[in-house]
């Protein structure tokens, strides 16, 4: 099996005790929590990592570039500013890196823009997810110590570290992230491949749906960054003409899309609202049947000025994570199933004598799992698929804590003793290569 | 180890910025502006790794040097300097009170202190200061002569707040803790730049314990030291600097890490966009036009002058940027005539009168000529405020080392010169028959705001703070309430009128202004409505969605609106008159939700009539729910209690926001410092450092862990500073 830290710190004897050269006391560790939508890195032993930085990058492509094939803008100043030709990529794919160049260069970002300058002082722990297969494992590895030139590494995986930072050996992780809802049951320490489950039903997922849905509307996205000002109205078909800014060029789509999410995610954190029950929320939302009363409306105010309250239709974004068929984007090739449905099926696939257990340490964690009421819907849905065994739900309650879970899992076990000796130095690697972190961490 | 009680009077405090480092020894009684200001440079010494704050040039036996001055400096016999003018081939030996040293040549140290005292002469002095008060030394047969002037071969040690040059960093700390020369018993605090890495504060804690041998020295971030000195829970800080504005937000008068950035716009921006615009102009002369009277920014609604005002519909909206476009309105061809007439006739040789002991006459004189031009144009342009000014202009100051002055000096005791230049400098307000109020504003322009720390800084050491700042000017712009008055009731101008009058006054000008090679230079340089311009660079634009941003991912969704209700501006790139006003515009323009939109109670209303269709036709005004709302909030709140006691067991839903800010507010300026109100609030930075100093060192007594004393640097290391 793996070995991936235990609370009890019991080596396996497979693995030899590395030299305690690295005392994260000396050194502060450094704890690095990519994800596909925020990048975040920090020390080890504080309770919030220090920098956030999107993962997203600027580039302004150019053929004669030999490395990225253009210039590279990293970071939330840059990619934030209008700049010519720029478009906006993702270094991820699927949750896991895809472009090794560019992530390397926010990776070295993140650490190097408020926390030290001197990279190669650190030992380095890098979370992963659990899909992360052995080429991409073993290429982190060596990026780690051939350019970061890190003294020592270890990675583990972002479940076990988030079950580790609501101090529960064993539990069901629930991931709601950016671009992957995920669920891994992890029993002391770690985590079960089988009955690992995930889904792009997420926050990408819903900002997506909610552009799809305005859109529908007829709303006019601008951003405010294309603006001059705003004129508050009302009505769409008296709208006053956009107050646009004249660059001398168009922005790319792909940055206006960027822009656009920032005043979507505005709203999915004001607005948005998850039906708290499963299987009641009105399948025509232009239909309400007459007995359907008691919604609050929500206003909104578009970067533009226009106002629209939103009633029900607020819930339907999120209604699709439970619910995919009725988003308001059809989704292409298979329909994936509801989160709900999705943690049934890793409960399943569990043997019978852990369900219970799982059941009752289901830790729910992740950006998304901040929508309003999502917990209440979740604990609605679980309770009616499991009504004998009690079904109970672990999030935090602090915000900080549930955004950064994994990082923050990562930095309470790169701090703890026992976690010294498995770090895998530099010495290590350079005798084994790469594939030592299949050796020393499943 | 701490010996238990700090005294106020032992404190060091240094605030280091990009361009200039603010520092102190001591808490007065009242909290001050800083007293010292050290530009943040220093020069390559005369060996490798050897830094001094001044440039240094090295002459041999008989080498001569070119001064800026048109001087010769030749290098004579022994080391002794020789100074000739280029006209008069008297040679003299420059005495300049106590400049010359013919130290030993103990190296550097000697070389270093001589250096220091030269250099708080110049601080303490007007740094208008024309002696050549260059520091000579004798090391063998070499001369040593330091420039003040002389800024090539320099090397700033910070870019954008970054320490970009550590070495030479730490020769400057060195250098400001020499010149302060403070006690074994002084802690230091140090105010940290947002952007220093946890390394870099490692590495400064350790050099100021390693080098500097300090009992205790603490950090303060720049915005919780802003935060400090506005004495507000929540806040949302943009500290607008010289390449870089931080923008941070407290909660708790905690600093949110996480979400705080730094983008690279400042007050150098202004200065390029307004090269942009006149590109005639050398970027000293953008610098002081920005930091002149005349550059303001205009409130919305107001018009620049001769220019059609594109977007009045409304007046709470700011006038657009894009629409004024690059300066194609005004008159570049008449600037470019006038501004070189200028340039070569407009000087007035304000040091040889001084030299003459003529200082009193010559100031009556002016004055009376003013006096007549005044009363001759009445009504004329002269009288208009600057915001309905098509030009104005401004005088240049230059700086030019004045040989006469030298000269002159071996008579008049070196006070009593000082105090006469001083006369000229500040005339309007020192002396009994004021200067025109054309000078005065010049001369405020030039010494007043302090964002360049090499020259015109105003000296917090002098008594009078403002007496060289404030000069009240009848032409001048008048404040923004005022002018808003005013505005509408102004009448309008024909142009070529007064235009005709102008030129008719330059020449005048020029007659009066004439003579004069060398000394302090000022000219008039006459700009157009590119004055008003200096901010559409986009800087406003980039610090208010910055802002947005961080506020925006503030995880503690209740207190976003709070920091928005105290918002502070500081920092010295925002002193340009009306910049304070137009970004909160901008930010309020932009991002604020208009209250219509009825977010904040409406929006929690159940609703009974049926949701909106698609076309919106159906969306409901806010109006519709007044008469239900006292039962219906309640009914909210009651519905909001039992979801909590539902859900308080496991958290499992998180309160939802309203979107926002639904009002902007800047923050109230504290009012218990008298010194700092007249001087600005823009380096409030340094009140708070006094104040966290006072609270650290001496109330607090480390009880805390406000500071990292000796004992703990020597059991914990550099990295104690993170325990603080």
């Amino acid at each position: 099996m793996a070995s991936t830290p235990q609370m009890s710190g019991v080596l396996p004897p497979t693995t030899k005790p590395a030299e305690l050269e690295y005392g994260g006391d000396e050194v502060s560790a450094l704890v690095l929590d990519p994800g596909t939508g925020t990048t975040r890195c920090g020390f080890a032993g504080e309770d919030t990592p220090k920098t956030c930085v999107p993962t997203y990058y600027g580039i302004i492509p150019d053929p004669e570039e030999q490395k990225y094939f253009g210039k590279l803008k990293i970071g939330e100043n840059p990619i934030n500013s209008v700049v010519d030709g720029m478009e906006i990529r993702n270094p991820m794919h699927e949750g896991i890196v895809e472009n090794w160049e560019v992530a390397t260069e926010i990776w070295r970002h993140c650490i190097e823009y408020r926390l030290s300058s001197r990279i190669e002082e650190h030992p380095l722990l890098v979370t992963e997810p659990i899909w992360n297969p052995l080429k991409k494992r073993e290429k982190t590895t060596e990026i780690v110590f051939e350019d970061f030139n890190a003294p020592a590494y270890f990675l583990v995986k972002s479940a076990v570290c988030e079950s580790f930072a609501n101090s529960k050996p064993s539990a069901l992780v629930v991931d709601m992230g950016h671009a992957y809802t995920s669920v891994t049951p992890i029993i002391d320490g770690l985590p079960l491949r089988k009955g690992s489950e995930r889904t792009p039903l997420a926050g990408q997922h819903l900002t997506n749906q909610l552009r799809h849905q305005f859109t529908e509307l007829g709303i006019r996205m601008a951003p405010w960054l294309t603006l001059k000002g705003k004129t508050p109205y009302t009505d769409l078909a008296t709208a006053p003409a956009l107050r646009t800014k004249d660059f001398g060029f168009q922005p790319h789509q792909s940055f206006l899309d960027l822009q656009q999410d920032r005043f979507i995610h505005e709203f999915k954190e004001c607005v948005s609202e998850t039906w708290p029950e499963a299987k009641t929320f009105p399948a025509d939302i232009n239909n309400l049947p007459d007995n359907f009363r008691g919604i609050a409306d929500k206003a909104f105010e578009f970067p533009d000025g226009y106002q629209r309250r939103f009633g029900v239709d607020r819930f339907l974004a999120p209604e699709s994570l439970f619910n995919p068929s009725v988003s308001p984007k059809a989704l292409t090739g298979d329909l994936p199933k509801g989160i709900a449905e999705m943690i049934k099926d890793s409960i399943d696939h569990l043997d019978a004598d852990i369900r219970a257990n799982m059941l009752n340490n289901i830790v729910v964690v992740g950006g998304t799992s901040l929508l309003y009421r999502i917990n209440e819907r979740l604990n609605h849905e679980l309770m009616t698929m499991f009504p004998g065994p009690r079904v109970k739900i672990h999030s935090p309650g602090q915000i900080p804590e549930r955004k950064y879970s994994a990082w923050l899992g990562g930095s309470i076990l790169a701090s703890c003793g026992a976690f010294h000796q498995l770090w895998i130095s530099k010495q290590e690697y350079d005798e084994v290569g790469a594939n030592i972190i299949e050796r020393r961490a499943k | 180890m701490v010996g238990p009680g700090f005294r106020d009077d032992h404190i060091l405090l240094i605030a280091p910025g990009s361009r200039s480092t603010l520092a102190q020894l001591g808490l007065p009684e009242s909290f001050t502006p800083a007293r010292l200001r050290f530009p943040t440079r220093m020069f390559p010494g005369l060996e490798e790794g050897q830094y001094l704050p001044n440039k240094v040039h090295e002459l041999k036996e008989g080498e001569e040097m070119m001064l800026r001055n048109g001087e010769l400096m030749v290098a004579g016999p022994n080391g002794k300097p020789v100074k000739r003018r280029k006209a008069d081939s008297t040679s003299k030996t420059a005495k300049a009170d106590g400049a010359v040293k013919s130290a030993d040549a103990k190296g550097d140290t000697t070389m270093a202190d001589a250096a220091d005292d030269h250099e708080e002469n110049e601080e303490e002095g007007n740094d208008e200061d024309e002696e050549m008060n260059g520091t000579k030394e004798e090391g063998g047969t070499k001369l040593f002569y330091e420039d003040d002037f002389d800024e090539e071969g320099a090397i700033w040690c910070m870019e954008q707040g970054r320490i970009v040059n550590w070495e030479a960093f730490f020769a400057l700390l060195l250098h400001i803790h020499e010149s302060l020369n403070p006690t074994f018993h002084t802690p230091i605090l140090m105010i940290s730049q947002p952007c220093w890495t946890c390394k870099d504060k490692e590495r400064i804690c350790q050099f100021i314990f390693e080098k500097l041998k300090t009992p205790g020295f603490g950090m303060m971030d720049a915005a919780a030291a802003i935060n400090a000195a506005y004495n507000v829970q929540h806040s949302l800080v943009i500290d607008v600097g010289y390449e870089k504005t931080d923008i941070t937000t407290l909660i708790d008068w905690n600093i949110q890490e996480v979400n705080r950035t730094t983008i690279p716009f400042g007050g150098h921006s202004m200065n390029q966009h307004l090269h942009k615009l006149l590109p005639d102009l050398t970027e000293e002369e953008i610098d002081q036009l920005k930091r002149s009277n005349i550059c303001e920014i205009l409130p919305p609604g107001v018009p620049i002058p001769g220019e059609e005002d594109a977007d009045r519909e409304t007046v709470l909206r700011p006038p657009e940027p894009t629409t004024i476009g690059m300066g194609g309105l005004t008159q570049p061809k008449a600037l470019d005539d006038e501004g070189n007439e200028e340039e070569d006739e407009g000087v007035t040789n304000i040091a040889a009168i001084v030299a003459s002991g003529k200082t009193q006459e010559y100031l009556a004189k002016k004055e009376k000529e003013k006096a007549d031009k005044k009363a001759g144009l009445a009504a004329g342009e002269k009288r208009l405020p600057n915001y309905k000014r098509e030009t104005n202009s401004f005088l240049f100051v230059e700086k030019v080392q004045d040989a006469v002055a030298e000269n002159e000096k071996t008579d008049h005791s070196g006070e009593a010169l000082d105090s006469e230049r001083m006369d000229v400098d500040v005339a309007p307000i020192t002396t009994d028959d004021p200067q025109p109020a054309g000078e005065a504003s010049a001369a405020d322009g030039a010494n007043g705001p302090p964002p360049a720390p090499s020259e015109g800084g105003p000296e917090a050491a002098k008594t009078d703070p403002d007496g060289l700042k404030v000069a009240p000017d009848a032409e001048g712009a008048k404040p923004g309430p005022s002018l808003m008055e005013s505005m509408f009731s102004g009448t309008k101008e024909d142009d070529d009128a007064k235009r005709a009058q102008e030129k008719a006054l330059r020449r005048e000008e020029k007659k009066r202004q004439e003579a004069a090679q060398s000394g302090e230079r000022r000219r008039e340089i006459e700009v157009g409505t590119e004055r008003f311009k200096a901010a559409e660079g986009g800087i406003l634009e980039a610090i208010a969605d910055a802002a947005h941003r961080v506020v925006s991912s503030a995880d503690n969704y209740n207190m976003r609106s709070e920091c928005w209700n105290s918002v502070i501006i500081a920092g010295n790139g925002c002193r340009v008159k009306g910049f304070k006003d137009a970004l909160l515009n901008t930010i309020v323009s932009k991002y604020q939700v208009s209250p219509s939109s009825g977010t904040i109670f409406t929006s929690e209303l159940p609703s009974n009539i049926p949701t909106p269709s698609g076309t919106g036709t159906n969306t409901p005004q806010p109006s519709t729910f007044s008469s239900q709302q006292p039962n219906a909030l309640l009914l909210q709140a009651a519905a909001n209690n039992a979801a909590l006691a539902a859900a308080g067991q496991h958290h499992l839903s998180i309160p939802q926001p309203n979107q926002g800010p639904s009002s902007i507010k800047i923050a109230k300026i504290p009012e218990y410092f008298p010194e700092w109100k007249d001087y600005g609030f823009e380096e409030c930075m340094f009140l708070g450092a006094q104040l966290g100093a006072k609270i650290y060192f001496v109330t607090d007594q480390g009880a805390n862990k406000g500071f990292v004393s000796r004992a703990d640097y020597n059991s914990l290391g550099p990295q104690a500073i993170h325990n603080i």
